[in-house]
């Protein structure tokens, strides 16, 4: 490694303990993935759908795929709007990896803007227009996943930045890019696919389109079961090929990060269990709601596992720095409060409005 | 300046603008149509005026359309261009105001929800709550403008920060209530120029009186960013204002920049008058774009000034746009920027090659080679030396003078640089020797930035600095050693590539 290809810390300090920061950036980091699960898994869920039920009104298939991306309206912006705060406080922790990273990336990080946008706009052209709009939509969202994965394992390898300075595209030969990138493709399909059954399984028992409902629910409960079991596969595999100091690193660390890694290969079995023991979810409401709730949870301790191999990786160049802590707890504080009562507002807005319907002259 | 260097081809400004332009001007849109809108709706609902809420409504799938994701990406996208082309510079930002930020996202999280459920909810939930989402959503946009607004203006006037580093001296900042007053105008005054389009599809027979009744909006908007503006700018220090303003301002673009932005408001002002108050009935789309122009036209003109009018620092007197903190000059200066930056010292250690990295890690968030600031444009060449020697009776040869002499030899006359200057058949026979002359013009002048960097370094660091003193008031210092100095002249000097002007090869 070339030690002094990493830039100095910053000057100005940290402003508040680094545990605040580690947990703020990993609690953030979790809500995004919610809704980035629902946007990438949805998407690339819906133009599979779409192309096999061929936009037919009625087709299991395609009320599917409407249904995804009607859900996507919300998904998008509510992944943006959470993807901020992880940013921030990355770039608080993390600077001088993150950007250097990005740096050596270039006009690729910078192009995932505007492939957020054109993602967004498509799914929006979708929905008025059909066409071949679905398709740009999961292409460009699949494209942002791979910029992702890729800036995350060149800022990890700082050890690896002159070989990425001459060719930033040969992260892609790393031995943990293609894993890494199908763990989260297909953890975003199978919560976006719980989602769409947990929903087709409600209407269903509402009696609502009882028949096509129960066919969407056991269609997206079996995308969820074989993504599932393409997951504990590749699993395996990612971790089979990190990096030997890395897979000790977890080793060595006792409950702290065996602990967590446990629990998520407990909860993916699990998970695989819960889908397995069900034909038709319809049947099984209660069991569904488990499955999407076990899954939510796999999802929370994987982010802490992602976030403790990202410490192993970077402890080699991280543990030469120490930073200045300049704490500003009264403004933490304020946060902190500020939070509770948004969060707060948040959930009194959507129950009044839950608790409001109007029609003709009385409705907004 | 230690972290690796993006060339983007573009210019760092010239990228930034563009992202920072389209974010500005959108986010401004969403928190004053947040505000339009809601009220629209609530004398919609006082009034039982269809045609209002149907005005509230179609605006409001403007606002989700380009609100929810074009501001908030184009907003992350500030933060991505700043960590590609300043990445030193956004750290030291974040550091000092992260919890600004984490609490403007708070804020950005209220809006978004509520944006969302506003959109989605008419005609399926009781005009009450309604309306509630609405205020909701206008409270959370608004606050979130409170907040950044801090930090924005911090950047300009850091004020009492300088001395005490405290977040909240930083915060509430000289410019902070002035630039709150005027983008408060300037969110209203972006609203109505997006909300005129919702307005023209109303029925013929009311469309008058929203027009109008927009128009009422647009005219106070402008006085308050009136008011804002002269207020910004009477606080502002002298060692800034003099930048663009009185007898005889020190940057002669910037004392443009601010008329034109004071002309477009007031034409601006004109037309709302004119077209929206007075005759609202023959409003068209030709109204709304002039309106769109003059009024983007005032609230670009204004970012520039304040962007300008902070050159060359990102933190005024505190934090150089190249990410250099004032307080490196020193230790760079004696241990050299290749110590300083591995991305520096890796490579080739010719001196040109050096001197290439050297540039990019120092001027590369300014200047371009070709495009943008070109740095080739500014540098004297084989060509200028031959057309300021080259008689004309055109004026070629004094016109080449004072492009390329006279901001550094003012005080030496055109027929002085002649004299002093090879003859044309000398310059043709022996090229190199005015290479090396240029060499030596390029590496005085990179002894003076060098030299600047000495005497900021003396000045008091609680209070922000006076420029205008300095050579080359709006540049960052050069810092290194005189070897790194040497290298970045020799580098500059080669990239003359210019033929003989009179063989037809002048750039």
């Amino acid at each position: 490694m070339n030690p002094d290809l990493i830039p100095a810390l910053d000057a100005a300090g940290l402003p508040g303990p680094p545990w605040l920061f580690h947990f703020l950036l990993v609690f953030t980091f979790f809500l995004h993935l919610i809704f980035m699960n629902l946007t990438l898994g949805g998407t690339l869920m819906a133009f599979v759908a779409n192309l096999r039920g061929g936009g037919r009104p009625g087709d299991a298939d395609s009320v599917l795929a409407k249904r995804l991306m009607g859900v996507n309206t919300y998904a998008i912006s509510l992944a943006i709007t959470t993807g901020v705060a992880p940013l921030l406080f990355v770039q608080v922790l993390y600077q001088q990896y993150f950007y250097s990273g990005t740096i050596l990336l270039g006009w690729i990080w910078f192009a995932m803007l505007v492939l957020l946008m054109i993602g967004y706009y498509a799914a929006y052209l979708h929905k008025k227009f059909r066409g071949g709009w679905l398709g740009v939509s999961a292409l460009t969202f699949f494209a942002i996943a791979m910029t992702h994965v890729a800036v995350h394992l060149i800022h990890v390898q700082p050890a690896k930045w002159p070989q990425f300075n001459i060719s930033a595209m040969s992260v892609l030969g790393d031995p943990t890019y293609w894993p890494r990138l199908l763990h989260f493709v297909l953890a975003a399909i199978t919560f976006a696919a719980l989602v769409a059954a947990w929903w087709a399984v409600r209407r269903a028992r509402a009696g609502v389109d009882v028949e096509l409902n129960t066919k969407i629910a056991a269609s997206s409960w079996r995308w969820a079961l074989w993504a599932t079991v393409l997951q504990l596969v590749d699993g395996f595999v990612l971790t089979a090929v990190l990096p030997t100091e890395v897979l000790l690193g977890v080793m060595r660390g006792g409950l702290a990060t065996l602990g967590p890694l446990t629990l998520s290969i407990i909860l993916a079995i699990g998970l695989l269990v819960m889908l397995a023991k069900a034909s038709n979810p319809v049947d099984h409401p209660g069991l569904v709601s488990g499955t999407l709730a076990a899954l939510t949870l796999t999802v929370a301790v994987m982010t802490i596992t992602r976030h403790q191999v990202r410490v192993l990786y970077l402890e080699p160049a991280t543990s030469r720095f120490s930073a200045t802590i300049v704490p500003q707890w009264g403004n933490f504080i304020l946060f902190a409060v500020l939070l509770v009562i948004a969060l707060a507002t948040v959930f009194w807005m959507v129950r009044r409005v839950l608790t409001s319907p109007a029609e003709g002259d009385e409705a907004a | 300046m230690d972290y690796p260097i993006w060339s983007s081809g573009l210019g760092g400004g010239v990228l930034m603008a563009w992202v920072a332009i389209t974010h500005v001007i959108v986010s401004h849109f969403a928190i004053g149509g947040g505000l339009l809108i809601v009220v629209t709706e609530t004398l919609a609902v006082k009034r039982a005026d269809y045609e209002m809420r149907e005005l509230a409504r179609r605006a409001s799938l403007v606002l989700i359309l380009v609100s929810t994701v074009f501001g908030a990406i184009s907003g992350v996208g500030i933060w991505v261009v700043a960590g590609l082309i300043s990445p030193g510079a956004i750290s030291a930002l974040i550091h000092n105001y992260v919890w600004g930020w984490a609490i403007e996202w708070v804020f950005f999280v209220l809006e978004i929800v509520a944006a969302l459920v506003y959109y989605t909810t008419w005609d399926k939930i009781s005009k009450g709550a309604h309306l509630l989402v609405g205020w909701l959503y206008f409270i959370g946009a608004y606050m979130s403008l409170v907040v950044i607004n801090g930090i924005v203006a911090f950047m300009l006037t850091p004020g009492r920060w300088l001395e005490t580093h405290a977040f909240w001296d930083g915060f509430f900042n000289p410019t902070y209530w002035p630039s709150l007053v005027l983008r408060t105008g300037i969110v209203i005054l972006m609203a109505v120029a997006f909300m005129l389009w919702s307005a023209y599809k109303a029925s013929p027979n009311r469309r008058p009186d929203l027009v109008r009744y927009l128009g009422w909006w647009f005219f106070g908007g402008a006085l308050l960013s009136y008011a804002g503006y002269r207020w910004w700018e009477a606080v502002l220090p002298d060692t800034v204002t003099a930048l663009f303003l009185g007898e005889a301002p020190t940057l002669a673009g910037l004392a443009a920049t601010r008329s034109f932005t004071l002309w477009s408001l007031a034409i601006a002002l004109a037309v709302c008058v004119l077209a929206l108050l007075l005759a609202p009935r023959f409003a068209r789309g030709v109204t709304a774009i002039l309106l769109m122009a003059t009024a983007f036209g005032f609230f670009g003109g204004y970012e520039r000034l304040r962007e300008g009018t902070r050159k060359p620092f990102l933190i005024h007197s505190h934090l150089f746009s190249n990410g250099l903190l004032v307080s490196q000059i020193d230790e760079i200066n004696k241990v050299g920027i290749s110590a300083h930056s591995g991305w520096v010292a890796l490579g080739d250690p010719a001196p040109e090659a050096l001197g290439a990295r050297i540039f990019a890690a120092e001027c590369s968030s300014c200047h371009t080679l070709d495009g943008y600031q070109s740095i080739r444009e500014v540098l004297p060449t084989v060509a200028d030396m031959e057309l300021v020697v080259t008689p004309s009776t055109m004026g070629a040869d004094v016109l080449a003078y004072e492009t390329e002499c006279s901001r550094c030899h003012a005080e030496i006359e055109h027929a002085e640089m002649v004299e002093m200057l090879p003859t044309l058949e000398e310059i043709r026979e022996d090229p190199d020797f005015v290479r090396e002359l240029n060499l030596g013009m390029i590496t005085m002048s990179i002894a003076g930035l060098k030299e600047m960097g000495s005497e900021i370094v003396g000045f008091d660091r609680t209070t922000p600095f006076d420029m205008r003193t300095l050579h080359r008031s709006y540049m960052p210092p050069f810092v290194g050693t005189d070897e790194e100095a040497e290298a970045l002249a020799i580098y500059l000097a080669a990239l003359d590539n210019s033929q003989s002007a009179t063989s037809g090869g002048a750039r």
